[in-house]
C-alpha cells in the first residue's frame, strides 16, 4: 500500500517531480485546514461577537485580533477562509466520489457490453459531455434550489456531480474498449471467465489508473465552478457553511470602495486551491501513466490538454483508444 | 498533406495578426465619450429592468418610470406632495365616493401627432383591463372590473362614460377613495387607440405616448433613449433634448460607472458599502429623499408559536430596528415603527407608543409570563437569500440575535429561494419571516388593506373582524379627518395583536454627478423619476 | 461507428447525427425544467398576485396541461425555430439572441484571439525549453490564470484601469449604440458597415478589458496544448527522421515540430467552444456585458423558466452544431479522425 502512494514520487524526476510535491503542499495545508478548522480558525465562521460579547468591527482592517480583517457581515475573514476549506473539500469530495461511483461503472459495462446499450450511453453522454460544464452547474444549482429547500452543500456537490458523471464515463468506457481486446483478457475469457470478474477483475484494475487523475483536474474544476455558482447568487448561504465563492461575490462592492481585504483572501484562497490541485493532477498525469514518456501518447495527452474542459468527446478520444 | 498543413499554419498567423489589431489597439482612440447629441444629454444608470413599455403589461418600478416620461395619465402626483393634481385632465373630481369626473385638456396630442381624446381615456382601461396581463397591473383597476368570468376580465358595462371628447366619467362599483390616487399611477397611462392593440400588447419599441419624454430607441436590457416630445404642451416640460438610460445587471459596474462619470446618475439600486464610499467622491453627490419601501416581520398565525399574542408581543419589545439599520444596512434604511411610512396622512408610530423606541427585555420576558410561556421559546425564522437583495441575511442573523437576548427565544434560521419561499411561509414552514412591499400608489390604504384583512398577501391566518370593518369605513370616507382617524386607529390594533412587526422603511438614494440639476427634487416617495425636471449643467 | 469510410460517408453520418443530439439535449433540458416544482408565474409575480389570480394566469399561460403535452409542444416549437418567449419581460428568445448573441461572439473571438496570441508562443517556447525555469514559470502562469476566477481578475482590472477613464463596462457608450444602425447586430461590425471611425473605436476599447480577461483564462489550455503536442511531435517519426539526417536542432524544431505541434491546435480551438462559453457567463456578468450569457443570469436570478429553458435550448443546438462541425473539418484535415 505504501508503495503504490510513494510510486508516483519514485517514478518522477526532476520538475515533474517538484510539481507534484508543490501541489501536494499547498492541498495538503487546505486539508489540515479543513479537517483542523475548529481548533485552527480563531473564531466560527458565522461568529460576530468576541467571547467578552463585544461585537466584531464591521470591515476592520487586517489587526492584531483579525490577521485577515473584518468583512460586511462582521465575519472575521481569516476563519471564513479556514472553515472554508472545509466546506470546498467536502463538496469536492462528494461531488468527485458520486461522479466516480456512477460514472465508472456506467463506462465499464458500456464499454464491455458494447452494442446497443453502449451507442445510447455514449450519446447520452457526449451530447451532455459537449454541453458547456458552467452552464450545466448553473441550471443544475437553479433547479436543485428549487428543490431542496436553500441553497446547501448538497445542492452544490450535486450539481457538480452531473458535469463530471460523463468524464468519467468516458474515458473509463474508452480505455475499457480499448483492454477488452488486450492478450490478458482475451486469455481470460478463453480459459471461461465469467463476465463479471473479467471486469472486475481485469479490466477495472486497469481502468481504474486513470481515474486519479481526472479526480484531481476535477477537483480543480470543482472549486472554480463552485465559487462561480457563488458569483451568480447560486451557492452557499453564509449561515450554513463558509463559502470562498460566496464571500468573493459579496465583497466584489468593496474592493471598488477601496476595501482590499475582503476581495484578496478567497480569492487568493481559491487561486492556491486550484492551483495545488491542477498541480497534483499534472504531477500524476506524468507518473501514473507511464505512457507519456512513451509513443503511444496521444490518450494521456488529450486528458491533459483537457485539464479545463478536457478532450472533447467523441472522436479524438475514441481514435486514441482504438488501435 | 504536408502542404494542406502548410497553408494551415499561414492562415493560424493571419489571425494572430488580426489578432492584434482587434484587442491589442485602440488605446490612442480618443474619439470616444466625444457628445455628438448637444452638451445638454445626460445617463442615467440603473439595475432596474423594465418589464413592458406598454403601461397593460408591467407592475415594476423599471417599466413605470418610463412610463411616467413617455405617457401622460388623468392625474399626476407632483414631487415631494401628496394629493394628486391634474395632468391630462384639467380637472378630476369626486362627485361621490362611487363616482368621479374628469376633464381633459384642450388640445392634447399624442407625439405623433394623433389628438387624444377622451375615447383614447376609456380604450386604455379597457384594453389594460382586458389583457390581464400577468405582468400587468390591471388588479389595481378593481373598482372598474367586471370579473363575473375570471378567463375574460373586462371594463364593468358602463363604468366609464364620455360624453363629449373632452369629459370622463368613472363609475367605481364600490365605494372608493382610493381610486384618484390610481388615476395618477402608470396603469392609468393613456395610449393612443390608433397604435396600440386592444387585445395583446404593443411592442417595446413602438409605444407612442403623449407624456414629456418619447422613446427613440429600446435595446432591452441595455439602454433606452428618450427625446423630448415636442408635442407636449403640459406643466412637465422636458428640459433635456436627449437622456440616456442604461441598464446594469449588477451594482458593482454601476458603482465604478457613477463613480469615475462614465454616467451621470446612479439611481436603484447601489449597495450600503457603495454608498457610504461613494460619500467620500467630490465629484458626485449621494442624494436621499424619502422613501416607501418596507420591510416587516411577518408571524405566522398558522403555528403553534404565532398564534400566541403574548409571543408575537415579547419580539416586539426585543427588535432593536435601529441597531438591524446600522449593522445591517449601513444606516441606509429608516426605523420603522408602524405599518403605514411617515408623510402619509394618518400616520403614527403605534409600535413605539406601545413598545417603547428601544428593546426592553425585562417586559418581554413579563409578557411571557404573565402568560405562562415557557422560555426560552424555540421559534423558526425564514429569510430568502437574493429576492430583497443580499442584506436580507445580514438582517435575519441580526434580529436572532436581538431576539435570544436573555435568553427569550431559541432561534433557527431557515431560507429557501424566493418561489418555494412564498410557498413555504403560507405552508406555516416558518414563525416569523421576513416580507417587502413597495406601495402601488401612495395612500396609507396600500398599507393596510392589501395585509390585515384576513392575513391577506402575507397570508399569516390574521384576521380580526373589527380591522376589517374599520377597513371598509376607511375606504368609502371622503372626510380626510375622520379617515385619518380611522387610520390611526387601524395601527393601534396593529401594534397590540402584532400580526406582525415592521422593521425598516427605505430611503429613495440618487448618486448624481455635480453638475446634475433638479436630481434631489424628485426623490421623494412615489418613486417616480421625473426625468422632466433634470437638467445637465 | 466503426471501420472506415470516405469523407464523404462520414460528413453524412455526423451530420445525421445533430438530430437525435439535439433531441437528446432538448429531452433532458425539458425534464430538468419541468419535473423541478415551481412555475415561471408563481416565481416572478407570486408576492403581487393573491392564489385564485395565480392560478388564472398559470391557466392562461398553459401550465396546467399535462408534461406530455407540454413536451410535445416545446419539441414542436423547436423545430420550428420557436423558442418560445421569455416570461418576465416578453420578448422572444430569437429576439434576445439576435440583440445579445453579437456581444457574445465578439468578446469570445476576442478572448480566443489574445488567447491564441498569449498562449501559442508560450506554449511553443515551455515545450522548446521543456523542464527549464521558463517552462516551469510558463506552466505556472498557465495553472494560475486558468485558476483565478475571472470574476476576480476581471474587478481587480476594473479597479486598476477605471481612474484612467478607460470603458469598463458594457459594449459602447450610449451615443454609439444609439447612432449606430444595427444591421449584422454584431456592433463591431455594424460600426464598420456604417464607416464611423470615431463609433469603431469605441467599440474596440470596450472590447479591450472583456477581451483580456477571458483570453488570459483561455490562454492557460491553449500553454498546456501547444506544450504537449510539441513534445510529442519532438519524438514524432518524421522529426527523428530529420535529426538523423543532421538537420539541425533549430531547424528541425522550426520546420518540423512547431508545424505540426500547431494543427492539433487550430482543430481544437472549436473544441474550446464549451469552456468559452462558461466563461463568458461570468465575463459578461462582471462586465455588465450585453451578451447573451448576462441575459441568462439575468433570466436565473428573476427564477424566469421559460427564458431560462428558451436561452439553454439554444446554447445547446449551438454546442452540438458547432461539435459536429469541428469533427468535420478535422476528418477533412486530419484522414486518421475517422474510424
Amino acid at each position: 500500500m505504501l508503495k503504490l502512494l510513494l510510486a508516483p514520487f519514485r517514478n518522477t524526476t526532476g520538475i515533474a517531480r517538484w510539481i507534484l510535491i508543490t501541489g501536494l503542499v499547498i492541498t495538503a495545508m487546505f486539508v489540515i485546514f479543513a479537517i483542523f478548522a475548529p481548533w485552527i480558525a480563531p473564531y466560527g465562521f458565522a461568529q460576530k461577537i468576541d467571547a467578552s460579547g463585544d461585537r466584531f468591527p464591521k470591515m476592520g482592517e487586517p489587526s492584531a485580533a483579525h490577521w485577515f480583517g473584518t468583512n460586511d457581515q462582521f465575519y472575521d475573514i481569516l476563519s471564513r477562509v479556514i472553515w472554508g476549506a472545509r466546506t470546498e473539500l467536502t463538496v469536492v469530495l462528494l461531488s468527485v466520489l458520486l461522479a466516480v461511483v456512477i460514472g465508472v461503472p456506467l463506462g465499464l459495462l458500456s464499454g464491455f457490453l458494447g452494442g446497443w446499450v453502449d451507442r445510447a450511453l455514449v450519446f447520452v453522454m457526449d451530447a451532455l459531455y459537449a454541453f458547456p460544464s458552467l452552464l450545466l452547474a448553473i441550471v443544475f444549482a437553479f433547479l436543485l434550489q428549487a428543490r431542496l429547500g436553500g441553497a446547501g452543500i448538497l445542492a452544490a456537490a450535486l450539481s457538480l456531480t452531473a458535469i463530471y458523471i460523463p468524464q468519467y464515463f468516458r474515458v473509463v468506457r474508452s480505455t475499457t474498449v480499448s483492454a477488452r481486446e488486450e492478450t490478458y483478457v482475451e486469455a481470460a475469457r478463453a480459459i471461461g471467465a465469467k463476465p463479471r470478474t473479467i471486469m472486475g477483475k481485469y479490466l477495472f484494475g486497469n481502468v481504474i489508473q486513470s481515474v486519479p487523475v481526472i479526480g484531481t483536474l476535477n477537483a480543480a474544476d470543482a472549486i472554480s465552478t463552485l465559487a462561480a455558482l457563488g458569483f451568480v447568487g447560486l451557492g452557499i448561504q453564509p449561515t450554513e457553511a463558509a463559502e470562498w465563492g460566496y464571500d468573493l461575490s459579496r465583497a466584489l462592492d468593496d474592493a471598488a470602495a477601496g476595501i482590499w481585504w475582503t476581495t484578496l483572501f478567497p480569492g487568493l484562497a481559491i487561486v492556491l486551491l486550484v492551483t495545488g490541485l491542477t498541480l497534483i493532477g499534472e504531477g500524476l498525469n506524468e507518473t501514473v501513466n507511464p505512457a507519456l514518456r512513451k509513443r503511444r501518447i496521444r490518450k494521456v495527452v488529450l486528458t491533459r490538454g483537457s485539464v479545463t474542459e478536457p478532450e472533447r468527446p467523441g472522436t479524438d478520444q475514441n481514435e486514441v483508444v482504438t488501435p | 498533406m504536408n502542404r494542406r498543413r502548410g497553408l494551415l499554419a499561414v492562415a493560424s498567423a493571419g489571425v494572430l495578426v488580426a489578432s492584434l489589431a482587434a484587442c491589442g489597439s485602440g488605446g490612442d482612440g480618443d474619439g470616444n465619450d466625444g457628445s455628438s447629441s448637444g452638451g445638454s444629454s445626460w445617463t442615467l444608470g440603473t439595475t432596474e429592468t423594465v418589464t413592458a413599455m406598454d403601461p397593460a403589461g408591467s407592475y415594476d418600478f423599471g417599466s413605470w418610470n418610463l412610463q411616467y416620461n413617455i405617457f401622460e395619465q388623468l392625474m399626476v402626483v407632483p414631487a415631494g406632495e401628496s394629493d394628486p393634481q391634474p395632468d391630462a385632465a384639467e380637472s378630476c373630481t369626486y362627485d361621490d365616493p362611487q363616482q368621479i369626473t374628469c376633464k381633459l385638456r384642450e388640445g392634447l396630442k399624442f407625439s405623433n401627432g394623433h389628438d387624444l381624446t377622451s375615447s383614447d381615456v376609456k380604450f386604455s382601461f379597457e384594453r389594460n383591463i382586458a389583457i390581464a396581463d400577468p405582468n400587468g397591473s390591471s388588479v389595481l383597476l378593481g373598482s372598474i372590473t367586471d370579473s363575473t368570468n375570471p378567463d375574460k376580465p373586462k371594463l364593468a358595462d358602463g363604468a366609464i362614460e364620455t360624453p363629449d371628447d373632452t369629459t370622463v366619467i368613472f363609475h367605481l362599483n364600490k365605494p372608493d377613495t382610493t381610486f384618484m390616487k390610481v388615476l395618477t399611477s402608470a396603469t392609468s397611462s393613456i395610449v393612443d387607440e390608433e397604435v396600440f392593440p386592444a387585445d395583446k400588447l404593443l411592442g417595446d419599441s413602438d409605444v407612442v405616448g403623449s407624456g414629456p419624454y418619447k422613446l427613440s430607441q429600446y435595446k432591452a436590457g441595455e439602454q433606452a433613449v428618450l427625446e423630448k416630445n415636442d408635442k407636449y404642451a403640459g406643466e412637465r416640460e422636458g428640459k433635456t433634448d436627449r437622456l440616456f438610460i442604461q441598464y446594469f445587471s449588477d451594482p458593482a459596474p454601476l458603482k465604478q460607472a457613477i463613480d469615475s462619470g462614465q454616467v451621470d446618475i446612479a439611481w436603484r439600486t447601489l449597495s450600503p458599502t457603495d454608498l457610504n464610499d461613494l460619500e467620500g467622491n467630490d465629484n458626485v453627490n449621494v442624494l436621499k429623499g424619502k422613501g416607501s419601501e418596507f420591510r416587516y416581520w411577518v408571524w405566522q398565525l398558522g403555528t403553534p408559536v404565532g398564534k400566541q399574542k403574548a409571543v408575537r408581543q415579547a419580539a416586539a419589545y426585543l427588535i432593536d430596528r435601529e441597531a438591524i439599520a446600522k449593522n445591517a444596512y449601513d444606516d441606509t434604511v429608516k426605523p420603522a415603527f408602524s405599518i403605514v411610512p411617515p408623510g402619509f396622512a394618518g400616520q403614527k408610530d403605534s409600535f413605539q407608543e406601545k413598545y417603547g423606541d428601544t428593546p426592553d427585555v425585562d417586559k418581554a420576558k413579563q409578557v411571557l409570563q404573565q402568560a405562562g410561556v415557557t422560555m426560552p421559546v424555540a421559534i423558526k425564522l425564514g429569510y430568502t437569500p437574493s429576492h430583497y437583495g443580499p442584506n436580507a441575511v445580514d438582517e435575519a442573523t441580526e434580529l436572532k440575535g436581538q431576539l435570544e437576548n436573555g435568553g427569550v427565544f431559541k432561534v433557527s434560521v431557515d431560507d429557501a429561494e424566493w418561489e418555494r419561499y412564498q410557498t413555504l411561509y403560507k405552508q406555516n414552514a416558518y414563525d416569523l419571516f421576513i416580507l417587502g412591499w413597495y406601495p402601488d400608489f401612495l395612500d396609507a390604504d396600500n398599507y393596510l388593506s392589501p395585509f390585515l384583512r384576513d392575513g391577506g398577501f402575507y397570508g399569516n391566518n390574521y384576521s380580526n373582524p373589527q380591522v376589517n370593518k374599520l377597513l371598509d369605513q376607511e375606504l368609502a370616507e371622503t372626510d380626510a379627518a375622520k379617515r385619518e382617524e380611522i387610520i390611526g386607529q387601524l395601527q393601534d390594533i396593529t401594534a397590540e395583536d402584532v400580526p406582525l412587526i415592521p422593521s425598516w422603511n427605505g430611503q429613495n438614494v440618487a448618486v448624481a454627478t455635480k453638475n446634475m440639476e433638479g436630481v434631489e427634487e424628485t426623490l421623494d416617495p412615489t418613486y417616480i423619476f421625473r426625468f422632466w425636471m433634470i437638467s445637465k449643467k | 461507428m466503426s471501420s472506415q469510410g470516405s469523407v464523404p460517408r462520414y460528413v453524412a453520418q455526423r451530420l445525421l447525427l445533430v438530430i437525435p443530439m439535439i433531441w437528446v439535449l432538448l429531452t433532458v433540458v425539458f425534464v430538468l425544467l419541468r419535473v423541478a416544482p415551481g412555475d415561471p408565474i408563481s416565481a416572478s409575480l407570486g408576492g403581487k398576485l393573491s392564489a385564485e389570480a395565480l392560478a388564472d394566469a398559470k391557466h392562461r399561460a398553459g401550465l396546467d396541461r399535462p408534461l406530455i403535452v407540454q413536451y410535445f409542444d416545446y419539441i414542436k416549437d423547436v423545430a420550428t425555430l420557436n423558442f418560445g418567449n421569455t416570461f418576465t419581460d416578453n420578448r422572444p428568445i430569437i429576439d434576445v439572441v439576435r440583440d445579445n448573441g453579437g456581444a457574445t461572439l465578439s468578446l469570445t473571438v476576442g478572448a480566443f484571439l489574445i488567447a491564441l496570441l498569449v498562449g501559442i508562443p508560450l506554449g511553443l517556447l515551455a515545450g522548446r525549453r521543456r523542464d527549464t525555469v521558463s517552462d516551469v514559470v510558463i506552466r505556472i502562469f498557465g495553472v494560475v490564470s486558468y485558476a483565478a476566477p475571472i470574476f476576480w481578475t476581471g474587478l481587480l482590472m476594473v479597479i486598476l484601469v477605471a481612474p484612467t477613464g478607460w470603458p469598463t463596462y458594457d459594449i459602447a457608450s450610449a451615443e454609439t449604440k444609439f447612432l449606430v444602425e444595427p444591421r449584422t447586430h454584431i456592433l463591431i461590425v455594424d460600426t464598420v458597415l456604417a464607416g464611423n471611425t470615431d463609433a469603431f473605436l469605441d467599440v474596440l476599447q470596450h472590447h479591450v478589458l472583456p477581451c483580456v480577461a477571458l483570453g488570459l483564462l483561455l490562454s492557460g489550455v491553449f500553454i498546456r496544448l501547444v506544450r504537449v503536442n510539441l513534445l510529442q511531435s519532438l519524438k514524432g517519426d518524421y522529426v527523428e527522421a530529420a535529426r538523423a539526417r543532421g538537420v539541425p536542432e533549430k531547424y528541425v524544431i522550426r520546420r518540423h515540430a512547431f508545424r505540426n505541434a500547431l494543427v492539433p491546435v487550430i482543430t481544437v480551438v472549436g473544441l474550446q467552444v464549451a469552456l468559452t462559453l462558461g466563461g463568458a457567463v461570468l465575463t459578461e456578468k462582471t462586465f455588465n456585458w450585453p451578451g447573451l450569457g448576462n441575459q441568462l443570469v439575468k433570466y436565473i436570478v428573476a427564477h424566469d423558466y421559460s427564458a431560462v429553458q428558451g436561452l439553454v435550448t439554444f446554447f445547446a443546438i449551438v454546442v452540438v452544431v458547432v461539435s459536429v462541425l469541428v469533427d468535420i473539418v478535422n476528418a477533412l484535415i486530419d484522414p486518421r479522425v475517422r474510424y
